[in-house]
């Protein structure tokens, strides 16, 4: 950093250690304090609540279908008589898992072929980024559709879906970030003193591209919950009994009229959560890249 | 020019073979036969059996049927339906080949005035109370799913007020909220985009000449800065465009609209598959052709990018 610089930072913020520096950025962000909150929320409905479910998630009581919220059912109940909230908490875990799953596949496959194509260019780079060039031209429901006629609908489908649409964008990131991390001396230094390749992509490239690459795929989760339950809405994703929020949806909407609970409380999950996480990772972007801030 | 159009033509090609053995492979990766589904109560007929077999193809080599299959599929012929015997292809998709695309069209003209508008006068007051506001709505609507849009609004609008028909197709009332749920996400992204642009423009030196030599706040915005913003956020429209199109699955499916993305789902589970698998092709092939449209449209508008692509 040079003396200019140094006068320039904010004094509060150039004294301290970086990583405080970048929690006051992010504090600062009233948005991105809100999104943090839902996102500790949900995490910790998601992983913790289905064990304090007021009732078995799949629970059936058919003489008690489509009830309006009691003091037995919180937020009521649908079409078999099972408890709304019992299922919202633990569809807050369907949807976590899938975001989860979908995210580390990703991640690995992404990276893989981001750093390959990176690191060694030439004609490896260029079909690895015309086949990721292809995948793009693919819409997540289209994929999914592809998916389901091989496989059926389900858990798995959504995740092979999700992971087949999603890693090509992990990829070009990693792709940018390696070259121009392969100009760097320390690589140089590193293929000069006789490191064999796959030493140099996984101790000296993985290290230093691997944290930006996290959050910048992280930002996306709020976007990978968002087709999970459009997926299971359309019937293609989680099946019965297994709860999720996209499949609730799905069952209140025909009831839209006499008996809303279901359709309205889960689209209120759903709609808060994905918020939290955008609102999030928006902040999480402005906090690494400050130039970015109120775009 | 023409060469970089024929460069784009050609680089079309992968995405059409790889979504030809896709859709292919899907069709024949039915669990079973697909003689067998089709003929359901009837299918220890040996005679009929063949007899369909050999109408539908299928008694020849994989590799033929592929061909043939290509071949057709290009032309525009996608064989025969396996759920309603005998009828083809593009006669189950009937209408629905107008519905889809008169749905995604209406969406965007409502969506690209409305971004527009609302991006431009968030820009304008940047960090003032009507930015704040706009951008509160804005990350709603582009966080929320359509479904849950549609869900609020069916109810508020349909049940509680009574002023639209809950769903179908046919009526100009029934077409409204469908169109409207479709047009949200765009609407905001648009917005999203205008308003990320229009502040880089305003920035501008050719902006604060406009403003020094005199000229209204409001002609420098809406003659100058704004013609500025549309370019950019043309080059976007294949995402927006890839966006509606999926969207299109979920607004037919809630508004029981009979379009080309609902019949793609329910010919799925009915494990119709040449119907279904119709309809991913003519997606793709619809996605590619805007983006090259867009592309085209962006090199004759900025000369920079011409030269760059004829060279690459």
């Amino acid at each position: 950093m040079t003396a200019d610089a140094e006068v320039a930072a904010p004094i509060a913020a150039r004294d301290l250690p970086p990583i405080l520096g970048l929690w006051r950025r992010f504090v600062a962000q009233r948005s991105a304090v809100i999104g943090f909150v839902i996102v500790l929320f949900v995490i910790l409905v998601g992983s913790v609540g289905p064990a304090f479910t007021p009732h078995p998630f799949d629970e059936t009581d058919l003489l008690n279908t489509w009830s309006p919220p009691s003091e037995n059912n919180m937020l009521g109940t649908d079409r078999l008589g099972r408890d709304i909230l019992s299922r919202l908490i633990v569809g807050a875990r369907t949807s976590l898992v899938v975001a989860v799953t979908v995210l580390a596949i990703t991640l690995l496959i992404g990276v893989a072929v981001g750093m390959a194509a990176g690191y060694l260019g030439g004609w490896i780079d260029g079909l690895l980024m015309r086949t990721v060039d292809v995948m793009l031209a693919f819409p997540a429901v289209i994929v999914a559709i592809l998916v389901t006629s091989v496989l059926g609908s389900g858990e798995t489908t959504v995740i092979i879906s999700l992971s087949i649409v999603w890693w090509s964008g992990v990829a070009r990131l990693t792709r940018s970030l390696t070259i121009v991390l392969r100009q760097e001396l320390f690589i140089d230094a590193a293929i000069v003193s006789g490191t064999p390749l796959p030493l140099i992509l996984w101790r000296h490239i993985l290290p230093n591209i691997f944290a930006p690459i996290l959050v910048r795929t992280s930002v996306g989760v709020g976007f990978i919950i968002m087709a999970e339950a459009t997926l299971s809405f359309l019937g293609l994703g989680i099946q019965e009994p297994q709860a999720s929020w996209g499949g609730m949806i799905r069952d209140g909407l025909p009831m839209l009229g006499a008996d809303p609970y279901l359709a309205l409380f889960g689209s209120l999950a759903l709609g808060v959560t994905i918020i939290g996480f955008n609102l999030l990772g928006d902040g999480l972007r402005d906090m690494l890249d400050p130039r970015l801030q109120g775009r | 020019m023409v060469v970089y159009i024929l460069k784009r033509l050609i680089g079309i090609v992968p995405v059409l073979v790889v979504t030809l053995i896709v859709t292919f492979g899907a069709i024949r990766a039915l669990p079973g036969d697909p003689v067998t589904v089709m003929l359901s109560d009837h299918s220890a007929n040996v005679e009929m059996a063949d007899r369909l077999r050999a109408e539908y193809g299928l008694d020849r080599p994989v590799l033929q049927q592929f061909v043939d299959y290509s071949t057709h599929a290009l032309r525009g012929q996608f064989g025969f339906s396996y759920r309603y015997v005998h009828v083809p292809v593009i006669e189950v998709l009937g209408t629905g080949l107008v519905i889809s695309p008169l749905l995604a069209l209406a969406a965007i003209f409502l969506a690209l005035p409305f971004g527009i508008i609302a991006g431009t006068f968030a820009a304008v007051h940047r960090n003032q109370f009507a930015d704040t506001a706009v951008i509160v709505i804005l990350v709603i609507a582009l966080s929320i799913p359509d479904f849950a849009i549609a869900t609020f609004l069916v109810y508020l609008l349909c049940i509680k007020l009574g002023l639209l028909p809950v769903a179908g197709w046919g009526s100009l009332a029934q077409a409204v909220l469908p169109v409207a749920v479709l047009a949200v996400p765009s609407a905001a992204y648009i917005a999203r985009l205008s308003r990320t642009f229009m502040l880089e423009v305003l920035q501008q030196d050719y902006i604060r000449t406009l403003r020094a030599k005199g000229l209204g706040e409001r002609l420098v915005i809406y003659r100058h800065a704004l013609r500025n913003v549309l370019i950019p956020v043309l080059t976007q429209a294949g995402i927006i465009f890839g966006g509606l199109l999926s969207n299109t699955f979920v607004v037919e499916t809630i508004f029981n609209i009979p379009g080309l993305g609902r019949l793609a789902i329910e010919s799925v589970f009915a494990r119709d598959y040449p119907v279904a698998m119709a309809v991913v092709l003519l997606f793709v092939l619809f996605f590619v052709l805007i983006n090259l449209m867009i592309d085209v449209l962006y090199a004759a508008i900025d000369p920079r990018l011409r030269a760059r692509m004829a060279a690459a």
